[in-house]
């Protein structure tokens, strides 16, 4: 394979402005921003402050605290209402009795006050008791007896509605005529604390216990749990029954307290109280962006969508539209907007992938030579044709390859598990462990525990009988940024400092194992350095930004850890310890190819593996984001460019890490896409993202007592190490 | 109006005056009388005050002829009438009336759904300045002033009536029907106390049926229908809102009973009324004429804004006159066509 020069390309002051102008995107911004939970309902959130500033703005004294007491005395109860349809609907149900409920605890709370003069504590117990009886019903009928909920609550609806009317018809004129009055009572129904109305600050108090409850409780997930999939929350052993029938007990309770609190506020039982109030309590948590299919959304959507209704039908009423108008118009909104809800929800994920994806601007410097037959180091060879095939189609993807004391083969695979090759001729396999995830990275620690960087997964260990061990799977998160980025999503590479910490890289945390490649197309700084320390069981991000880091060693000397930028290209090191000790310096600026994994060799310098050749095309791409951009929007997937990773090369660096030499199959038959090799008593083992076998060849002169546990832990520690200052080639900033 | 009249009236007399003074050839300016000025002056004030008026519901005669008067004399007087069509809906009126007295509005003029709904906001109306007139249903708010039918008795002139057709002597079954409308509201507890206070006189009056139909002419049909499958030889069905009793008067047409079974209502006594009377679906009618209606609220508006009064601090009762319509009367001017 001949690769031509690319052109050296220029640098000037556009260039700076245009690495600026693309390493900060708002696209960036907003996709990010998009993709968080809380932004599902901003179009409503958006129609409720829209709502409110416009009728800030056109009615006078809108704002005024009089004004605003009265909004929220009479938003209360249809609020409550609200969340109460709101929880039936998450947990994948309808209970259209809530304004059926609401109007018959309504008249009980009346009945209890006004005819049988209990105390206020016993009517509000008494209220509450019958809200949550009627549930009850509701909850075993849709339950235990498997009725459907829609039906079900719709006969409860009419069977209240009717009884409400008997019961009403025999106590409603008392209540009108009636004289009990009680300070507590009056000020349930019309009392303020702090300035808020009572019935307003219980909904604000239902919300917040509500918000917990739900998003935060065992029983709040089981009701989520169930309203996503009632198979797959009974096969994950919650009692489905147990929590639909939690549910509509919880929806008459809260029906109660609204009919309690409606009760104290309009001493009467008129009788189209609460008529109609499961559509408009339906449509408002709709609107708010609960699903009605279930599963999806929380109570401040309930709550939202609720104000949106009531500021609507209350502007309405102060524009003067007449009654039926109202309903109509009211209705055509509603329609409207839940359309665009349910295309918005639909649509959200689209419109976050159409602007996820955003290449910005990486110039790379002139790469050297790989010209076969020249005096570059990184000159072409066939030398790992010859290499010995070891696992033939008994391993797919063995990313990196590591051998122990016993000189046990080890390789993580992309079924998850982590592959054992040993006899003498790596002749018998078996499963070592079943870790799941994409094992990457590999390393052994002091008491030879196998401890594995996996793609998905985090850091985890495997003790030498099998034992599957976390070590990490989180790390600090970055103040300030949209995106919660303390999970690992990618970690890659893996190294183990003397002192027992884990340096490790994490590739990108834009993108996942499934899509890794996107972030080359990207070629932003999404990747990290990640530090654990065993002692205090913490893990800090020590480098952010990098582009795709990827291989991690340990130097021989334990001072510094060497690790490489794929898309930059690059070999950086990093200082541990001694006199540059949190300094970071580029070691190698210019490869010819994207590395990978890089580790220790015997003779005191280190190998590398390039998991590909860089080509002047790619090159100049990588300098034109928008040309990139284009490419991801407008071509179909298999006819885009993409960094040639498909055939490279190992290469043997120095102690400095210069290259001296390299081996290469540029058939790419044997070894493609090479992402690691190790070096064990003499020999080298070669590993592939995408290979189906494991390589290995016989290394003329080298140490045959040489292992990498003994490099790190044994008696090779510090093996020929040649001082190390001044080999940075430049200071990174 | 008054104020078109009375300077109508100066102009008029001003000419006069001229002419008599240029008949005696002096050529001095005609000055008004001291008290026509002071008139002139009260009436002015009520010009740019503000009536806010939330009846239960429009696109029914009632208050769409209410509504028609007081925005012609509204006009007049150079008011302003602002209207709030809560289509029935209790919650969408309390907001409504809860957003006015928000603005500030001079009077409040409110069609109560029930006793209790809109008191508290009547009083908050009060206490932050307007007027409050409250328009045939009144709530359990007494101030400022009711202007509307005296229920309590309608409700006895329906009962003697039906206590003339049904009672002693009669010969007929003694069964009586009552359609109720909405239970709390002041229309209906006081007619059915008045009608029940002169039913209970006679004892041959068996109330049968005595259910609400909300003011809903649909329900008022159907509760009618089973009644009369239940008792057909029912004798007379009272009902306490002409458009709702229209219902019932429907049922018992279908059911073949026109003419045997006697059927009473009150209400406003629009055109529909009178038709109702002339096809013999309704046998009596007490009419409180909503027409005249509107004119008394504007002439209690007129009254209480002149008052000098606090707000809440009256509490006038403005009776409508009510007369009987029947086959004869009930016809011609005696119904009203509704203001376009």
């Amino acid at each position: 394979m001949s690769v031509a020069a690319s052109p050296p390309p220029r640098s000037s002051v556009r260039d700076a402005v245009n690495d600026l102008r693309y390493r900060f995107s708002i696209k960036l911004f907003l996709s990010e921003l998009l993709s968080k939970n809380w932004m599902e309902p901003i179009v409503p959130f958006l129609l409720m402050v829209a709502l409110i500033g416009y009728f800030s703005a056109t009615v006078p004294n809108y704002t005024s605290l009089d004004n605003t007491q009265q909004l929220l005395r009479l938003f209360a109860e249809i609020g409550l209402v609200s969340v109460a349809m709101g929880f039936v609907l998450i947990s994948g149900g309808i209970d259209l009795s809530v304004g059926a409920i609401f109007a018959v605890t309504n008249l009980a709370a009346l009945i209890l006050f006004k005819s049988w003069e209990w105390p206020v504590w016993a009517v509000a117990l008494g209220t509450l008791a019958v809200g949550a009886f009627i549930g009850l019903i509701n909850g075993v009928l849709v339950g235990y007896l498997k009725a459907r909920p829609f039906l079900t609550t719709l006969v409860t609806l009419i069977i209240l509605r009717a009884g409400f009317d008997m019961v009403s018809e025999k106590y409603a004129p008392r209540f009108a005529v009636s004289d009990i009055e009680s300070d507590v009572w009056d000020f349930l129904g019309g009392g303020t604390i702090l300035g808020i109305p009572t019935n307003a600050l219980a909904l604000l108090v239902v919300l917040i216990i509500g918000h917990v409850y739900l998003s935060r409780s065992r029983y709040g997930w089981h009701i989520m749990a169930v309203g996503s999939s009632r198979k797959a929350a009974r096969h994950a052993g919650i009692r489905v029954e147990r929590v639909l029938l939690g549910t509509y007990v919880l929806s008459g309770l809260l029906c109660a307290l609204a009919g309690l609190f409606y009760a104290a506020r309009q001493n009467s039982a008129g009788s189209d109280t609460g008529q109609g109030w499961e559509m408009q309590a339906l449509t408002a948590v709709v609107l708010g962006g609960i699903s009605l299919a279930g599963g999806r959304g929380t109570v401040w959507r309930a709550a939202m969508g609720a104000v949106i209704v009531f500021l609507l039908i209350n502007g309405f009423v102060r524009l003067g539209l007449e009654g039926y108008l109202t309903m109509a118009a009211l209705g055509a909104i509603l329609l409207v907007a839940v359309g665009f809800d349910v295309k918005w929800a639909k649509n959200r994920g689209k419109a976050i992938q159409k602007i996820y994806v955003n290449p910005t601007r990486l110039e790379l410097k002139q790469a050297p030579s790989i010209a076969r037959g020249s005096a570059s180091p990184y000159a072409e060879n066939d030398r790992l044709s010859q290499a010995e095939v070891i696992g033939l189609g008994q391993v797919e993807g063995p990313e990196d390859v590591i051998l122990d004391r016993q000189d046990r083969l080890y390789t993580g695979t992309r079924e998850g598990w982590i592959l054992r090759f040993s006899g003498p001729n790596f002749e018998h396999r078996e499963v070592f462990a079943r870790m799941g995830g994409r094992p990457l990275g590999l390393a052994f620690d002091k008491d030879e525990n196998l401890v594995c960087c996996n793609g998905g997964m985090g850091v985890y260990g495997v003790t030498p009988q099998g034992e599957i061990f976390k070590i990490t799977d989180e790390t600090n998160r970055t103040w300030g940024k949209l995106n919660d980025d303390s999970r690992l999503r990618l970690a890659d590479d893996l190294d183990i400092a003397p002192d027992g910490k884990i340096y490790f890289s994490e590739a990108t945390i834009r993108y996942e194992m499934h899509s890794w490649d996107m972030d080359g197309i990207e070629g932003r700084g999404n990747g990290r350095m990640i530090c654990y320390d065993p002692a205090t069981r913490t893990t800090r991000t020590i480098i952010k930004n990098q582009r795709f880091p990827n291989g991690v060693c340990v130097a021989h000397d334990g001072q510094s850890v060497l690790y490489v930028s794929t898309w930059l290209c690059r070999i950086l090191r990093y200082w541990i310890a001694g006199p540059k000790k949190g300094q970071l310096e580029t070691v190698v600026e210019q490869l010819p190819g994207y590395p990978d994994n890089l580790n220790r060799a015997s003779d005191g310098g280190y190998w590398l593996a390039l998991a590909g050749i860089r080509s002047p095309a790619y090159d100049l791409a990588m300098r034109k984001p928008d040309f990139r951009l284009r490419m991801v929007k407008e071509i179909p997937r298999d006819e885009w460019l993409y960094p040639g990773l498909n055939n490279g090369c190992v290469v043997k660096l120095d102690a400095d890490c210069q290259p001296v030499e390299t081996y290469w199959d540029p058939t790419g038959k044997l070894h493609p896409t090479i992402t690691s090799m190790r070096e064990h008593k003499g020999y080298l083992y070669i590993g592939g993202l995408e290979n189906n076998r494991i390589g290995r060849i016989k290394l003329p002169g080298a140490d045959p007592d040489w292992t990498g546990w003994e490099s790190y832990w044994g008696n090779k520690q510090n093996s020929r190490v040649r001082p190390t200052s001044g080999s940075g080639i430049s200071a990174v900033s | 109006m008054s104020i078109r009249i009375s300077q109508r009236l100066a102009v008029v007399l001003g000419a006069a005056a001229f002419a008599a003074a240029g008949a005696a050839g002096a050529a001095e300016t005609p000055q008004p009388s001291k008290g026509g000025v002071e008139l002139q002056q009260k009436a002015e004030a009520l010009r740019g005050k503000t009536i806010a008026w939330v009846p239960v519901t429009l696109g029914f005669p009632l208050a769409d002829e209410w509504t028609a008067v007081m925005k012609q004399e509204a006009e007049a007087a150079g008011m302003k009438l602002v209207v709030r069509d809560p289509g029935w809906n209790a919650t969408a009126q309390l907001q409504a009336v809860s957003a006015l007295i928000g603005d500030k509005v001079d009077v409040v003029v409110v069609q109560n759904p029930n006793v209790q709904l809109l008191a508290k906001e009547l009083k908050r109306a009060n206490e932050n300045g307007a007027f409050v007139v409250q328009v045939n249903m009144a709530s359990n708010h007494r101030a400022d002033a009711f202007v509307g039918a005296n229920f309590i008795r309608i409700g006895q002139m329906l009962g003697e009536e039906v206590i003339k057709a049904c009672g002693k002597g009669s010969g007929t079954s003694g069964k009586v029907q009552i359609v109720q409308g909405e239970l709390t509201a002041t229309a209906s507890l006081d007619q059915m106390a008045g009608l029940m206070a002169a039913l209970n006189k006679d004892d041959t009056i068996k109330v049968v049926s005595d259910q609400a139909a909300g003011w809903d002419a649909n329900k008022a049909l159907d509760i009618t229908s089973s009644v009369i499958q239940q008792h057909p030889d029912l004798c007379a069905s009272v009902g306490f809102w002409g458009i709702m009793q229209a219902g019932a008067a429907q049922a018992i047409k279908a059911a073949g009973k026109l003419g045997k079974v006697k059927i009473y209502a009150s209400g406003e006594g629009s055109r529909s009324d009178c038709d109702m009377i002339q096809q013999g679906l309704f046998d009596k009618f007490v009419n409180y004429n909503a027409k005249q209606q509107g004119h008394d609220i504007m002439q209690t508006i007129n009254f209480l804004l002149q008052s000098g009064q606090k707000p809440g601090s009256l509490y006038i009762a403005n009776f409508s006159e009510l007369n009987w319509l029947d086959k004869e009367t009930g016809k011609g001017d005696a119904c009203w066509d509704l203001k376009k």
